[in-house]
This record gives structure tokens, C-alpha cells and sequence, in this order.
């Protein structure tokens, strides 16, 4: 038994690359017609053959496991142009063999075809016979006509068989014992038997199932009805065969469904359903049984894939202006845009209708551009935005990159199966290859992955438990996860292999915030906390610090107080003090690179928003406290220092432009209806703008600079998103930087003088299009106005002689009158009034 | 006596005898300016929208909407010949199938007709055959208003779709563009600048929804060569349904959908304003 062992050995991804890796073979069996034979032979072995009604030798064999196959695109991309076609090819002239065409059909064929007649039993015997009864009725038509040479059929072979019956003289209808029936069926009723089943129909809804439990003949029953329970899920089941060996079942059985359809359904579903502790099912498609036995023993090197030059994907980080580029989504979705962001005007790099179906994302080092669509993700970079990656992933919804951008996850809701993870897939983004596929109830706490700073692990949580997987085999770590039994959140340290969880009160045993070092899972920190109701973790983005912002319920006391721990991570023993308020806080953020923190608190309408200091001694120094503030977000600027405190949405996009080197407010503005507030990676520039999105009039971004002055308004029809490419780390040590910030000055003089003839080459440039409009707008009007006086003549006509071409054009003739009237009217009046 | 529903449209001939106007009560009227005496009542099968005298004030016209299934018609009457308003029979009638016309302006010197469609299209109509001289389509959306400038060689079309454009009468060719963020109902060309003024805002049905704020009803002036904004006036808390500037050009007046019309004189800066070019 050859076959089924070799099936079951193979999952069904792997068939699929077995697919696309093995175009040679599927081109041979095709060329050849010997291949078809051998491709016979498991059939008889398989007893399966014969009560299903199917025969394994059907010339349209090779076109099945393409079809199967269709979802496979590289199978067709991959082997060139020719092998693909072949087989379509011989698909068609296979077909056009049963059919009348007007060419006939190759010599080889219509043997095989009758051959394949002969053999075919079940339902296809009745046709035939019909088949060959109306060929005998018209013979004997024929030959009723006496001996007319020109039957209405025509043809030699006609004659041959009239002029031999025409001889009897009796009428006989048997024939004579050496008569032989060479009128092919096809020339006599071709019409018909185009149409007539086709012993490949329905091949493809046969399934094969192994690892089924061996039993006698005693069981049998109630094996059937096992198995037709789990089947019949998928479809209904029209055919099975439980092949027999000394009184037992072999382990091994066939199914047929009504559709094709179906028994897809069935590999996809029950392929690893397990019946019980011994027995896996192993499904597979009949027709798959050729790619299988065909995959060659020996292993073929793969064959080297041409390099792909990207060409140099940070181009733009070699701009020399070293402006960020960022890209816009608006028309709703529709269209999707790619500026250079510069003080003047955006300068528009790429735009494309429809390039995302929902938003887009830039990967964390800006490298590249994902789209969303319905079939998957697209990566996009280089100069001229060129896609570079395909994940297929149908409904992908969200994704998420790695912090290394080696890999890729996605999830989407429609996708997962019990046996087939595959809401959440890992990829990597080099290959384009799926690496793990996961399950996921809900993506409410997306991402669910959360990757350490480095991408070499990633960590998921669930009920009691920490699952941390390493790149890049995508296994867990250490083989098994952790249990922390109550676990509600952790995080990753940006700045190390650190983990902090923590887990909340339970009975006597306090909440307890932990932190971890990684692979070692050795625990660096414990900290214990009481009358817990909430914690929020909040890493400082160097990892430098750790703020847990724990909400108590002091005993004796109403309402909630709130803690900020701080957690110091570069010093020994990590140790933490804490700043309590009794006050809401609305937002808290950490300054990126640095050790300040703002913290918005209060109600509306009595919002603060306080900033502290972490000193080298761990003491937290509160530096400055501003109160009525109209704000509701704190957005850092990445370069630390700078921070803009914004009232989003409700609070009408009122924003406060603070520097906290002295805490002194730059300035105080508004963007009326502002969703959104984002700082280019470099800290010079801010946008806010009013999404499509949240807000369905007035969408514009506007660009300003980091102090808070407006620079540009930029209104864009249904604007929807606007993202900053992001920059990867510098490359520059702690000690250039220094050095560059000491010789500030000496940069600073060079761009000055570089903004101020920028800046009068603008305005010159301004003024120099207004006086080409004034000047083209003076010609028009020059034109208009000849032609108007041209027609003063054809006016005056019109209007009885009385030129109306001035206001005062008439004052000659009724000056006096008028002014008299006007003086008059004005002056007598008041005058008798008094 | 007198229109029995909404009037859309007035229009008085060159020296102010008569007066046409045009209402949704199925009736264009022509008047008597001084003594208010209806002279000819003409009756249409669908709402009057847009009228007006020729230049030589003998020829009237007048737009019918599309309208309880009654196609837009353009209808032309000749005042000198009674009979034709006797009988209630034009002596031309342009029906336009495609889209309604929204507003319309005799051109210079009578000799044809500018109408602007829903689709925003802009079309010159013949006088005296009917046919469509000029066909442009600058404009995405309803042409809510069309002025002359004062010399008739020019005008300006106010459109749902954000804009404000300026047309040469003769050609339809299109000149300038005036952008704004909200629909534009009207807009008028000084008579002795080069500045136009545009009113509109928030269309009235989402009003409700947003604050005046939001709105945004201003009347606002833009320069008609450098298609720069160099002036703002606030005041209405609904959208300008029209603008017109006083003959002199030293003020202009705007009627909003908050039921007032504003009267503004220029201040003297207004007059001394130059862009640096």
C-alpha cells in the first residue's frame, strides 16, 4: 500500500508547496500519455476504485490538483509560461475528443476513450447502451432505405455496412459475425454524447480518510455511523467504501460528497480531527493522490530565486533637506497620498486612488508602507513605492509589526478554524513566508503579541498565563508558558528583555507588581500593593524608568487615590517611590528621552496638568502645575522637552505648546474639532488635524512648528489619516551627538542663513505669481472691454439712445435735476419738521 | 392678489418700469414698478426659478423647475407682441431634459441666455433659436447663483461645490477660481474693483448639527487677478443665501437664512488695500 501512507504523511500546507515546488511534475504527467497509465495504478490497488464508480484513469487527472490548487498563485507564477499551459492544453483537446468538432480527434485518443467506455460501469452503462441502440435504430434505417448509396449520414463506412446488409434476404437484424461496428459513436450522435456523465465527474468530491480504527465486520455499523456523524458536517455524503482485508476494515475508507465543494470543506476541517486517543484522521483529496505519488523520493535543490533589487529602501533619510515624509489617506479612503512635509508646501512623492482599502501603517523603522486589503497586506517602499511583500490573508483587519520589522502579524477575523490557526499569522517579511499561525477569540487588546524591543521574543496573554515565544523558530520558550495565576497585564520593557506583569489582590495575598528578566525568568523586582483596584504600566521609552500607575482604595477612606510608582530600572535592586493623588487623572505620559513626566488630572472644567522630575537621587521633584487647562491628551514630542497638551473632540482642539526646560507655556492655540495630534520623528514639526473619520467637516491637517506657530493649513477633501514615516535610530554615539549639540551655534548660523533665502525666495516667488495673474487678468480685461466699446453702438439701440454704460454716463442731461431732487428731498423735509 | 407661494426670483428691466418675478405657486408675473399693478400673469406647470429682462428690456425669459413630473423648461416671451402673453404661448420654449437650471442671466446685449444646471454645467442658450451656443462644465456640483459684472463681459458662479467662478460671458471661457470650505450660494463682482464677494455656508439642513461656528457664515472678499482672500465680514448666524454690491461699490448688502439682511459700507481701508506684487 503505497498510497495512503505516503498521503498521510503530508500536511496540507506542505501539499500546497509540494504544488508549487513540483511544477516539472505536473507537466509530466500531462505530456505524457504513459504517465496516465501509471497514474493508473494505484487505482487498482485501491479496491476504493470500483464501487465509487470512478476510475483513476482519466485523461483530465492533472487539471484536478490544479484546480484544487487554485488558490495557490505562485504555482502558476512559478514554472514559466509553458508548463502551465500544457496541461490546459491537453484538458481541452481531451474534451474537444468527446465532442463532434469539426478536427478529429488525435489518433491515440478515441481507443482511449473507448476503452475508458468499456471499463466505465454504474450509471454510465445505460447511456451507453442507449447509445448504441440508437446507433443500431439508425443503421437499420439505413438499411430500409434498400440500397441507397447516399444514407443521410453519409460516409464510406455507411455505405460499407448498407451494402453488406443490403445482400440478406430476409430481414435480419442481427449482425453478421464479422460484422464490426467502426462507425464511432461520436460521429453518430456526438451531440449526445457531450453531454453524457464523464467518468471524472465527481471525482473531485472523493475524500480519503485515514488512521480510521480497524474493526470487523461486527463494528462496522457503528463505525459507519461514527464516521457519517463527523462527516456529514461538511456536506452530504453520497458514497462510502470501507475497503476489507481478512474480515477487517483496512483503516482507510472513501468518501464521496454531492460537491466538490464539500469535500474541500472535509480536508480543511477534519484533516487531524481526533477520534480518540489512537486515531488522527488524516483527510485528503482523491485527486491529490497524483501529486503525492508523484513527489519524487530524492529532494530537488530548490532552484536559486533571482535577486530582487529593491533598490536602497531608506532613501529618504538621504534627503538633503533631511525632511520626513509623511503620508495622507482622504476622499474617505479613496485615495492615498505620500508628501515630503517642507515649511512651504507639501511636496506630493506618490499618490494612488485606491491603494488601501481601510488605512495604512508604516512599519517602525519606516522601512515600509503596509496597505490593508481584502485578501491581505501589501508592503510597499523604495523610491517609487514598488510593492516588495504579499501576505495573504483574507479579511485581515489589524496588524503589527516587529520592532526589528523581520516579521510581520496579522489577524483577521474570518479565518480561523479549530484545527487551522490562523486568525493571528506570523510572517516573515523577508520571504513573504507564513511562519505560525495562532488562535484568537478577540482582538479587543490588540496587539495581542506584545514583541520585546529587540523582536527576539513575543509574548501573549491568557486566562493564568504568560506564553513568551522566541524568534525565529516561533516556539515557546523553554517549551512551556508561564502560569500566573490572575495575570491582568504586562509589558515589555523598551529598553531590555524585561517583562512587568502584574496580578491584582486575591483574598490575603496582596496585588503584586513583577518584574522579569528574560529567557532567564528570573524575577528582578517584586513590588506588593494593597487595596488594589487598577494598574497601568507605563515604560519610559528608553526603559530607563517604569511608572505603575496603581489605583487604591485606601482603607477608611471614599473614592480613589492613585499612585504613581516609579520604578528607577538602571539602578541596582530597582528601587521605587511613589507620587499619590487624590485627584481623576485623565492622562499620563513619560517624557521619551528623559526623565520627566506630565500627568493631566482634575475635572472638567478644573483640569491641571502637572510635571514632575525624576531626580538622579530618585527623589520626584514636582516642577510646575498649570490649572485650567483645556486638555485631555499629552503628546511628548519624540525628542523630549517639548509637549503638546490637547483638548481632542469634545474639548473643541484646544492645544498649549509647552517647553518643560522652564515649564513655560509658547503658546496657546486652537484647532477647532482636532481628532488627532502627531509629531514628526524628529520633534520639529506638529500636525493636528480633524479626520474624516471622527468629524465629517473641515478635514484639513495643519502643520506646525514645534514652538506652536502655525505654518500651513492644509484642507483636504474627506481627509481621513495622516502618518509619519518613521526613522530608524540614529546611527551617531552618545558622544557625536554631545558633540553636535555643543557646536549648535556654528549649525545654527548655517541654517538661518539658509531659511532666510528660502524665505525671500518664497516671497519673491509669491510676488512674482501674483504679478504674472494681475498682469494676464489686465490683458483679459483689455480684450472685454474693446469688445465692449466695439459694441456702444448695438447698447444704445437697445435702450432707445440712452447710454447706461456708467453710472453717471446721463449726468449731463439730468444733473441739475437730480441734485436739486436729491437736496430736496433730504433737507425740506427736516426742515419742516423742526 | 399677488403670488400665492414662495417667490424664487425678481428681476426689474433697464429703466425700472417693470418688474418680473417668478414663484413657486406655478406663475411668473410681470408688474408695474410704480404702481405695483399686475400687468400679465403667466401660468407654468412647475415651480418659477430663475427670470429676467434682456437688455433692451422687450424680451423676458424664465425657468421652470422639473417638477411633479413637468420637464425644465426655459420659456421666452416678447413683450411687444400682446398676443403671445394673451395666450400664455412663448414664442420659444427650450426644454432641458439632462439637468434642471438652477439659475440664469440674460447675456450682453440679449442675444442669448447663461444658465447654470444641477450637475453644475454652464450653458449658453440662443435667444432666438434655442440652441445651445456654449457648453462648459467647470463646476462639480448645483450653480446656486450667476451675477454680471457690471459692463456684462464677465460673471461670477457661486456652486455648491466650494467655489466661486469667474466666466467670460462672450466665450463661457473660465477665468478664475475662488475657494472656500463651505457651499457658496452667491456672489457678486464689484462694479468698480477688482473683487468679488462670496456668501454661503453650511447648507441649512446640517445647521442644526453644528454651532455657527462651524458654519462658517461669512461674506468673504477675494481679489479677482491673484484669486487671494483679503477680507472676512461675520455677522450672520445662518448661511448667505445672497450677496449684491451697491452700484457705487461702496457697500455691499447680504441676505442670510437667519432671516436678516446686513447692510455693510466699506471702511476706508477697504479702498486703499493693494496686494504687494
Amino acid at each position: 500500500m503505497a498510497g495512503p501512507p505516503a498521503r498521510g504523511g503530508l500536511g496540507e500546507s506542505e501539499a500546497r508547496r509540494g504544488g508549487s515546488g513540483g511544477p516539472m511534475q505536473d507537466a509530466e504527467n500531462v505530456a505524457a500519455p504513459e504517465a496516465a497509465e501509471e497514474r493508473a495504478e494505484p487505482g487498482p490497488q485501491q479496491p476504493a476504485a470500483e464501487p465509487p464508480g470512478e476510475e483513476p484513469a482519466r485523461p483530465e487527472g492533472p487539471g484536478a490538483p490544479e484546480a484544487a490548487d487554485g488558490e495557490n498563485e505562485e504555482a502558476e507564477a512559478g514554472p514559466g509560461p509553458e508548463a502551465p499551459a500544457e496541461p490546459a492544453v491537453d484538458g481541452e483537446e481531451a474534451a474537444a475528443g468527446a465532442t463532434p468538432g469539426p478536427s478529429p480527434p488525435p489518433p491515440e485518443e478515441p481507443p482511449a476513450a473507448a476503452e475508458a467506455e468499456d471499463e466505465a460501469p454504474g450509471e454510465q452503462a445505460p447511456a451507453e447502451q442507449a447509445g448504441a441502440e440508437q446507433a443500431r435504430d439508425a443503421a437499420a434505417e439505413a438499411r430500409s432505405d434498400g440500397d441507397g448509396a447516399g444514407g443521410e449520414q453519409g460516409g464510406p463506412s455507411e455505405d460499407a455496412v448498407v451494402a453488406e446488409n443490403g445482400d440478406a434476404d430476409e430481414p435480419s437484424f442481427s449482425d453478421p459475425e464479422d460484422f464490426v461496428d467502426d462507425v464511432s459513436e461520436e460521429e453518430l450522435l456526438g451531440d449526445v454524447l457531450k453531454d453524457r456523465p464523464q467518468e471524472a465527474d465527481g471525482i473531485d468530491s472523493v475524500i480519503v480518510v485515514d488512521s480510521v480504527p480497524q474493526v470487523g465486520p461486527d463494528r462496522l455499523d457503528k463505525l459507519r455511523n461514527v464516521i457519517h456523524k463527523i462527516f456529514s458536517k461538511f456536506g452530504k455524503i453520497t458514497n462510502d467504501f470501507y475497503p476489507e482485508e481478512e474480515g477487517k476494515t483496512k483503516g482507510y475508507i472513501f468518501l464521496e460528497y454531492a460537491s466538490p465543494a464539500h469535500a474541500l470543506d472535509a480536508v480543511k476541517n477534519a484533516d487531524g480531527y481526533k477520534l480518540d486517543k489512537q486515531h488522527t484522521f488524516r483527510v485528503n483529496l482523491f485527486t491529490d493522490f497524483d501529486k503525492y505519488m508523484t513527489i519524487s523520493d530524492e529532494w530537488d535543490i530548490p532552484e536559486k530565486q533571482p535577486f530582487k533589487d529593491l533598490g536602497n529602501l531608506r532613501y529618504w533619510l538621504e534627503e538633503p533637506e533631511c525632511r520626513d515624509q509623511y503620508s495622507v489617506i482622504f476622499e474617505s479612503g479613496d485615495r492615498t497620498s505620500i508628501f515630503w512635509n517642507d515649511v512651504k508646501d507639501p511636496v506630493s512623492i506618490e499618490e494612488r486612488a485606491r491603494w488601501t482599502e481601510t488605512y495604512v501603517r508604516w512599519s517602525p523603522k519606516g522601512t515600509y508602507l503596509a496597505t490593508f486589503h481584502q485578501r491581505g497586506i501589501a508592503l510597499w517602499g523604495g523610491e517609487k513605492f514598488k510593492q516588495i511583500q504579499r501576505f495573504s490573508h483574507q479579511g485581515v483587519q489589524l496588524i503589527d509589526f516587529s520592532p526589528c520589522e523581520r516579521y510581520l502579524v496579522t489577524f483577521s477575523p474570518l479565518m480561523d478554524t479549530q484545527d487551522d490557526p490562523q486568525a493571528i499569522i506570523i510572517w516573515d517579511i523577508l520571504t513573504g513566508q507564513k511562519k505560525r499561525g495562532f488562535h484568537c477569540e478577540s482582538s479587543a487588546h490588540w496587539p495581542i503579541f506584545k514583541w520585546s524591543h529587540d523582536g527576539k521574543f513575543f509574548a501573549r496573554m491568557t486566562l493564568d498565563t504568560l506564553s513568551i515565544y522566541e524568534t525565529p523558530s516561533m516556539g515557546l520558550l523553554d517549551k512551556k508558558s508561564l502560569k500566573i495565576s490572575g495575570i491582568k497585564d504586562f509589558s515589555w520593557s523598551p529598553g531590555g528583555n524585561i517583562i512587568a506583569f502584574w496580578v491584582p489582590e486575591d483574598k490575603d495575598i496582596p496585588a503584586r507588581v513583577t518584574l522579569m528578566q528574560l529567557p532567564s525568568r528570573q524575577e528582578i523586582r517584586v513590588r506588593n500593593l494593597f487595596n488594589v483596584v487598577d494598574c497601568k504600566l507605563h515604560w519610559q521609552k528608553n526603559g530607563d524608568y517604569l511608572c505603575v500607575k496603581v489605583d487604591r482604595t485606601p482603607k477608611g477612606t471614599q473614592g480613589v487615590v492613585t499612585n504613581f510608582e516609579i520604578f528607577r530600572m538602571r539602578e541596582k535592586q530597582v528601587p521605587v517611590d511613589v507620587v499619590e493623588m487624590k485627584e481623576p487623572i485623565i492622562a499620563f505620559a513619560w517624557e521619551p528621552n528623559g526623565s520627566k513626566f506630565a500627568v493631566l488630572h482634575g475635572e472638567a472644567p478644573r483640569i491641571s496638568v502637572s510635571f514632575y522630575h525624576v531626580k538622579s537621587n530618585g527623589k520626584i521633584e514636582l516642577i510646575k502645575m498649570f490649572d485650567k487647562q483645556q486638555a485631555n491628551t499629552i503628546f511628548w514630542s519624540p525628542q523630549g522637552q517639548f509637549v503638546v497638551l490637547a483638548g481632542l473632540r469634545s474639548m473643541n482642539g484646544a492645544l498649549a505648546f509647552v517647553d518643560t526646560s522652564d515649564c513655560t507655556v509658547m503658546n496657546i492655540a486652537e484647532h477647532y474639532m482636532a481628532s488627532d495630534v502627531e509629531w514628526d520623528p524628529t520633534g520639529r514639526y506638529v500636525v493636528t488635524s480633524v479626520s474624516w473619520w471622527s468629524h465629517k467637516v473641515d478635514n484639513a491637517y495643519w502643520l506646525w512648528t514645534f514652538q506652536g506657530r502655525l505654518l500651513q493649513k492644509n484642507n483636504k477633501d474627506r481627509f481621513c489619516q495622516l502618518l509619519w514615516r518613521p526613522r530608524p535610530p540614529t546611527l551617531l554615539s552618545q558622544d557625536q551627538i554631545k558633540q553636535i549639540r555643543k557646536d549648535l551655534k556654528k549649525y545654527s548660523k548655517i541654517f538661518e542663513q539658509k531659511d532666510r533665502l528660502s524665505q525671500s525666495k518664497a516671497s519673491k516667488e509669491l510676488v512674482e505669481r501674483r504679478r504674472t495673474m494681475m498682469e494676464d487678468f489686465r490683458k483679459y480685461r483689455k480684450m472685454a472691454q474693446e469688445l465692449y466699446m466695439e459694441q456702444k453702438n448695438e447698447r444704445l439701440e437697445l435702450r432707445g439712445g440712452v447710454d447706461t454704460d456708467e453710472l453717471d454716463s446721463n449726468v449731463d442731461d439730468w444733473e441739475e435735476e437730480t441734485i436739486e431732487f436729491f437736496v430736496t428731498e433730504e433737507i425740506i423735509p427736516l426742515g419742516s419738521q423742526e | 392678489m399677488g403670488h400665492t407661494g414662495a417667490v424664487w426670483c425678481v428681476d426689474a428691466d433697464w429703466d425700472t418700469k417693470h418688474v418680473l418675478t417668478g414663484s413657486a405657486d406655478n406663475s411668473c408675473r410681470l408688474w408695474d414698478c410704480e404702481t405695483g399693478k399686475q400687468l400679465a400673469l403667466l401660468k407654468t406647470n412647475s415651480a418659477v426659478r430663475t427670470c429676467g429682462f434682456d437688455f433692451g428690456g422687450n424680451i423676458i425669459m424664465f425657468s421652470t423647475d422639473k417638477q411633479m413630473g413637468y420637464q425644465c423648461f426655459v420659456s421666452f416671451f416678447d413683450l411687444r407682441d400682446p398676443s403671445q402673453i394673451d395666450s400664455n404661448e412663448p414664442y420659444m420654449k427650450i426644454p432641458c431634459n439632462d439637468t434642471k437650471i438652477t439659475s440664469a442671466v440674460w447675456g450682453p446685449l440679449g442675444e442669448c441666455i447663461i444658465a447654470g444646471h444641477e450637475s453644475g454645467e454652464l450653458n449658453q442658450y440662443s435667444a432666438k433659436s434655442g440652441e445651445v451656443l456654449v457648453n462648459v462644465k467647470e463646476h462639480s456640483r448645483q450653480i446656486n447663483d450667476i451675477q454680471l459684472s457690471r459692463d456684462m463681459t464677465m460673471f461670477v458662479t457661486a456652486s455648491k461645490d466650494n467655489t466661486a467662478k469667474l466666466f467670460d460671458s462672450t466665450t463661457l471661457e473660465h477665468q478664475k477660481t475662488f475657494r472656500t470650505e463651505r457651499p457658496v450660494n452667491s456672489a457678486a463682482l464689484s462694479p468698480n474693483y477688482d473683487h468679488v464677494v462670496l456668501g454661503g455656508g453650511q447648507e441649512a439642513m446640517d445647521v442644526t448639527t453644528t454651532s455657527t461656528r462651524i458654519g462658517k457664515f461669512e461674506a468673504r472678499f477675494f481679489h479677482l487677478a491673484v484669486e487671494e482672500e483679503f477680507g472676512r465680514v461675520k455677522g450672520h448666524f445662518g448661511p448667505i443665501n445672497s450677496v449684491a454690491f451697491h452700484p457705487d461699490g461702496k457697500s455691499y448688502s447680504s441676505g442670510g437664512e437667519d432671516g436678516y439682511v446686513r447692510i455693510h459700507y466699506f471702511d476706508p481701508q477697504y479702498f486703499e488695500f493693494e496686494f504687494e506684487a
